[in-house]
């Protein structure tokens, strides 16, 4: 188990170096300066400030430079802020992370036990409903959905409609954590709703199938209740492709959405990556870059892991 | 609730492939007078007739009816628009353009969802089932693929194509880009899906009769991953349907007149026309009619390949 | 079983989630619950002290206005820092600032300014002549000034600034120049005891960056930077040493705080203004959403500021550098000026006014706008819609309809098609690109429109590598003499046909002609004369169509009072020091 989690986490870091290099080079090939007044075309002027970015040296070099920063954490300093790319998406990786981590409990603790329901009862009215209501989730944009709910926390009044502080700040701890809280439901709802429709998707179907193995079947049989049936045996049974796609959704939600960070003006990741692409700010783009991936990579690996601890079958497979 | 099932789909079908020629009007046309015009309901009293719209405040774009006349429904060439499900932000029909736009989006949606399934879980199945360095090797790909931020590599394509596009091309390269995003979701499913199933009693039974890799995989694992995959595209049809307005956002997408759901969506993410022109979301209605459909004629499969086998063994 | 039952059940419960879906959905239309009607804001006199919220779409990079042109920077520029002479954005006219006079030499050419008297930075150090003396030499130092520098150059030689003694500052001009001390208000006074040490490390483009704290930041506007939470807000507070005072003495500003909360999206931005949690938006309201503003305006929550014509209107234009199009078979006509008359002629601008802009636009004919009231002149050749005339034009480039197609064709058989490139995500612009393709197919002609990332447009536009561009392009000032970059034929901003060696028309090489005249004349009455000269003849030549200029709308809360609004951005904080609110 450990030398599996040991090549894991090697594997990992190997494959977040290579999308932050990918992003890196893909940036830099791709077209414009980033330069963002319209009216900045002097060639003088454009000249300087691209000297400023970095974008005149030769690709190999930078890249070369960034690479030797990169293996010992230095992920170099953001042209456009002056500031070391480390404290910006480490400030942006904690905002993320608070609202991810809501909007990961809110997935599962809506998705899971609705999945549960729906794929226990094949018939019904409650089942009906809950699966439209999944696939009435699926089909809405997120940007949609995000903005709904924004413009129904504005016109209720129920929760501020944006942001992750109050404007006047808090005095003690205790305040701002309320503050935060206060700020949470409109981002984590609007990230969580979709994601629950996924899970819920998965875990019934999941379960369907789990209930008809012959296991089940058998200690069904022998007189165990139910509930008992469900807890013990089908409901394991049926977390394995549930499990697999709940890692790839951590890693997502830790890595920041963009579209509900703009739209709800929470100051996470996903805007950051953005802004950083679309000024073409090498160093910040491949710096968020690595942090999406890495938190992708945690995010499977611990999936994986789960996986593997749960079911011995999976875990001696990756014995050598 | 298969027959249903298979019935909505037939006829969603026929109404994708027929589209441009049951809608009413030419999709990219724009009356220019009726921006945002409301829905115009046929009235049974007026023998299925609509009473025309007239434009009460521009800046509002509030419209009332004239119900001193009635007009036929559109396809009668009525000589004012009839709008059934109402007018877009450019005063194009949203009906005909729901319907133009069916075959571009769910035929982009089916051939991806198409393309990421089978994809993804033969390669996933194959690579649970060997183990070893190959399976690291696929499911590693696989998640570089999941980590690497895909709109980079969309801009740096953009700007390598020519400016103009076919749509044909355009369909191409989205189906290509979305069956590689979309594979390696299907492919860590699956994988956990065989990996668990490769021991059980009826895969080694197979095995110690003499069946090779191939016949295991293709005849009891993979049918084994079947109820999985069927949700899983169920998830991915809506998501491709609607990535295609992410896409254009980074300049790859149909060009303007062609209409498509989730460009459709797109344009109607403003926040107060959302409230007051909710007939702009009527896509959205679309989307969940085809994943519906599609959701409940797969599971339906599905189901009756897995019962059939039980029926075989109680009946015998 | 029990089949019937459970499917009343069912459409039961349908019903009910309809029917509190159709509940929720009236209750969002509604406009918001009434507040009680307040009077109206005009009546109020301002008084001192209170908080303002205001909104910002993007993060600050930079406070370093010589270093970055960035509009953020722009904004914290003019809450916190201060000009020598400024440019009131309302009256478009040019005002004493920290300078309270000046006297103008015979020539016209050299300028000795007055200082206010007890002037101090924001930090408490006395202010003297020796800091403007500093910031005009770090905006012409070549590793600091870099983005402030040229525009603060006549005919590419900078203007001299000499310390007369602690008050009096005596500035040159190198060439005759129309505009005069009008140049100056882009550039802010910054403190020499703060930069001194970055501008002879060769630092100063990195000095006072985004990590600066924001205690080092000092200037002599209304306002300084308190707490800047990346990602989140701005919050600046009053400049206890501010130098204005209120007609009635009050000592400005009014405001104890003033707050920039970071809404990236507009959308937003609106609903933060709606729902009160904003005062004041950064953005002009969008004609779309005027609807969603006029019941409020109503109830008294909110006031909508009729702002006028916009100065900027989108351009539309044609590569014109005649390399580009040297294997085109399209070389003969597609750069003609009959080929853009008839563009215009063929565009309706009523109907795009009517469409694209719900009616709060005006055509226009010409990149001056009569938003720009100084320069607007109304005698510049008009285009008015027409499908014959266009018809006509085109047949005489020898564009007609030669087979079974809807398109024109050339002799050659080649047919009468173009690319237009615009900004994706810019809603107005696309929608204005799809109305021009639409009335161009009217007359035969067809456009493919390619919506293209920000970036990648100025790219190539750049380069050359376009047929061509619809978009927006901000003039970078309201003056002639001042958007020179613009006019002159060797200009980066000559964006048909950028920066010649020499005139390739004999039109560009006339208008750079009346440019460089108009530039150097110091007679008003001259320079208007002159100006509407360049007007006409750019106007008969077209290189750049422009058809209709919107009519800009700002939106603040009611509780908002003493604003001076402007067609300028940032249309209303440009006045900050003078905005107060309601107790």
């Amino acid at each position: 188990m450990l030398t599996f989690c040991l090549r894991r986490i090697l594997m990992a870091a190997l494959l977040v170096l290579a999308v932050a290099s990918g992003a890196l080079v893909l940036t830099r090939l791709a077209p414009g300066d980033g330069i963002e007044e319209g009216h900045l075309l002097d060639p003088v002027a454009r000249a300087a400030e691209r000297a400023r970015l970095g974008l005149d040296r030769p690709l190999a070099e930078q890249y070369v430079a960034w690479l030797a920063g990169a293996v010992r954490l230095d992920f170099g300093e953001s042209v456009l802020y002056s500031r070391p790319v480390t404290h910006m998406v480490g400030e942006r990786a904690v905002n993320t992370a608070i609202l991810a981590v809501a909007a990961l409990a809110l997935a599962t603790l809506l998705g899971i036990p609705l999945g549960v329901y729906t794929g226990t009862h094949a018939s019904g009215i409650g089942a009906a409903l809950a699966r439209g209501a999944s696939t009435l989730l699926l089909s809405i944009p997120p940007l949609v959905g995000a903005l709904v709910l924004v413009l129904v926390a504005a016109r209720t009044g129920w929760f501020p409609a944006g942001g992750m502080t109050s404007v006047g700040g808090s005095a003690t701890w205790a305040a701002w954590v309320a503050d935060v809280l206060s700020h949470l439901p409109v981002p984590a709802l609007s990230l969580s709703l979709p994601l629950a429709a996924t899970l819920e998707r998965l875990q019934s179907q999941a379960l369907a199938e789990a209930a008809r193995e012959p296991f089940v079947d058998a200690s069904r049989a022998r007189g165990v209740p139910p509930r008992q049936v469900l807890a013990r045996h089908a409901w394991p049974a049926s977390l394995g492709p549930v499990l697999a796609v709940y890692g790839l959704m951590i890693g997502s939600l830790f890595s920041g959405s963009f579209v509900v960070e703009v739209i709800t003006a929470w100051p996470g990741l996903g805007r950051l990556m953005f802004d950083a692409l679309r000024a073409r700010d090498l160093y910040l783009v491949a710096g968020t870059a690595a942090a999406g991936a890495a938190c992708l990579a945690a995010g499977t690996l611990a999936a994986d892991v789960v996986h593997a601890r749960l079911d011995p079958r999976v875990r001696e497979r990756h014995r050598p | 609730m298969t027959r249903r099932a298979a019935v909505l789909l037939v006829v969603l079908a026929a109404l994708a492939l027929a589209g441009p020629w049951v809608a009413p009007y030419d999709a990219g046309r724009a009356f220019r007078g009726f921006v945002h015009a409301p829905p115009m309901f046929p009235r049974l009293s007026e023998g299925l007739g609509v009473y025309p719209l007239v434009l009460v405040d521009r800046v509002e774009q509030r419209f009332v009816e004239d119900r001193t006349r009635t007009l036929g429904l559109p396809w009668r060439g009525e000589s004012e628009p009839v709008f059934l499900l109402g007018a877009d932000r450019d005063g194009r029909d949203v009906f005909s353009r729901m319907l133009s736009g069916a075959r571009l989006s769910i035929g982009l949606g089916l051939v991806s969802v198409l393309g990421a399934t089978l994809l993804g879980s033969l390669l996933g199945a194959w690579a649970a089932s060997r183990g070893g360095w190959m399976d690291e090797a696929v499911m590693r790909s696989a998640d570089f693929l999941l980590l690497l931020p895909i709109i980079y590599v969309v801009l740096v394509l953009r700007a390598m194509l020519p400016l103009v596009l076919a749509p044909s091309t355009v369909f191409a390269l989205m189906a290509v880009i979305f069956t590689a995003v979309g594979w390696p979701f299907v492919a860590r499913g699956v994988h956990a899906v065989v990996a668990r199933e490769r021991e059980q009693e009826y895969v080694l039974a197979a095995r110690s009769l003499g069946a090779g890799p191939g016949r295991i995989l293709w005849r009891h694992l993979l049918p084994a991953c079947a109820g999985h995959v069927a949700v899983q595209a169920s998830l991915l049809l809506p998501a491709f349907i609607l990535a295609e307005a992410t896409l254009s956002y980074v300049g790859l997408g149909f060009p303007d007149p062609l209409p498509s759901w989730g460009r459709m969506l797109a344009d109607a993410g403003n926040v107060n026309n959302l409230a007051r022109f909710p007939w702009t979301l009527a896509p959205a209605g679309a989307i969940f009619a085809v994943t519906f459909a599609t959701n409940a004629a797969l599971q339906a499969r599905v189901d009756h390949r897995i019962r059939c086998p039980e029926q075989e063994v109680t009946t015998s | 079983m029990n089949r019937q039952p459970r499917t009343l059940l069912t459409l039961l419960l349908i019903g009910a989630i309809v029917g509190t879906g159709y509940f929720i959905w009236r209750d969002l239309r509604a406009p918001l619950p009434g507040a009680p009607h307040s009077s109206r804001t005009t009546d109020v006199a301002p008084s001192r002290g209170g908080r303002l919220v205001s909104t910002l779409r993007s993060e600050p990079r930079s406070f370093n206005r010589l270093a970055s042109a960035n509009a953020v920077t722009e904004l914290y520029s003019l809450l916190a820092q201060a000009k020598l002479v400024r440019i009131n954005r309302a009256t478009q006219e040019l005002e004493p600032w920290l300078a309270e006079k000046w006297e103008t030499s015979a020539d016209g050419r050299a300028f000795t300014l007055t200082l206010r008297d007890g002037l101090t930075w924001s930090d408490g150090t006395p202010f003297s002549a020796e800091d403007v003396a500093f910031t005009f030499r770090a905006a012409y130092d070549p590793k600091a000034g870099i983005v402030l520098g040229p525009t603060l150059q006549v005919d590419g030689h900078p203007l001299a600034a000499t310390v007369i003694d602690g008050r009096t500052v005596r500035v040159e001009f190198p060439a005759s120049f129309g505009p005069g001390l009008r140049l100056l208000d882009n550039l802010p006074i910054l403190p020499r005891h703060k930069l001194e040490g970055a501008l002879a490390a060769g630092t100063f483009a990195q000095a006072w960056n985004a990590a600066t704290p924001p205690s080092d930041l000092v200037g002599m506007g209304p306002f300084q930077l308190a707490r800047y939470e990346p990602g989140q807000r701005l919050v600046f507070t009053r400049n206890p040493h501010y130098w204005r005072s209120a007609p009635d003495g009050t000592r400005l500003p009014y405001l104890d705080e003033l707050v920039l909360e970071i809404v990236p999206d507009q959308n937003a931005e609106l609903l933060r203004l709606q729902s009160g949690d904003a005062d004041v938006m950064q953005s002009t309201v969008r004609a779309e959403d005027l609807a969603s503003i006029r019941p409020l305006e109503s109830q008294g929550k909110l006031q909508l500021l009729e702002l006028g014509v916009s100065a900027d209107p989108d351009v539309f234009f044609f590569n014109l550098r005649a390399p580009y199009w040297a294997k085109d078979p399209r070389r003969g006509w597609v750069t003609t000026r009959q080929w853009r008359q008839a563009i215009s002629h063929a565009v309706d601008r009523e109907a795009l006014a009517e469409s694209v802009y719900l009616g709060t636009a005006v055509p226009v004919w010409g990149p001056v706008s009569p938003g720009n009231r100084e320069w607007f002149s109304p005698n510049v050749p008009r285009y008015p819609y027409s499908l014959e005339t266009a018809a006509k034009l085109l047949a005489s480039i020898g564009l007609e309809n030669r087979d079974a197609d809807e398109w024109l064709e050339d002799m050659s058989g080649t047919e009468a098609r173009f690319t237009m490139l615009t900004y994706r995500g810019n809603l107005v612009l696309e929608r204005e690109a799809a109305f021009l393709r639409d009335e161009l197919n009217k007359v035969g002609i067809a456009v493919d429109v390619v919506a293209l990332e920000a970036n990648a447009l100025v790219d190539r536009l750049v380069r050359g590598d376009f047929e061509a561009i619809f978009f927006q392009y901000l003039t970078s000032d309201l003056d002639p003499a001042l958007s020179k970059d613009f006019w002159l034929s060797s200009g980066p901003a000559h964006i048909w046909n950028m920066s010649q060696d020499t005139p390739g028309t004999p039109w560009e090489a006339k208008i750079d002609e009346l440019t460089r005249q108009q530039a150097a004349a110091l007679d008003p009455a001259e320079r208007r004369r002159l100006f509407a000269e360049m007007q006409r003849v750019f106007g008969e030549n077209v290189p750049a169509l422009y058809f209709v200029a919107p009519r800009l709308y700002a939106a603040a809360s009611a509780r908002v009072v003493n604003l001076t609004p402007a067609i300028l951005r940032p249309q209303l904080l440009w006045a900050a020091d003078t905005i107060a609110v309601k107790p």
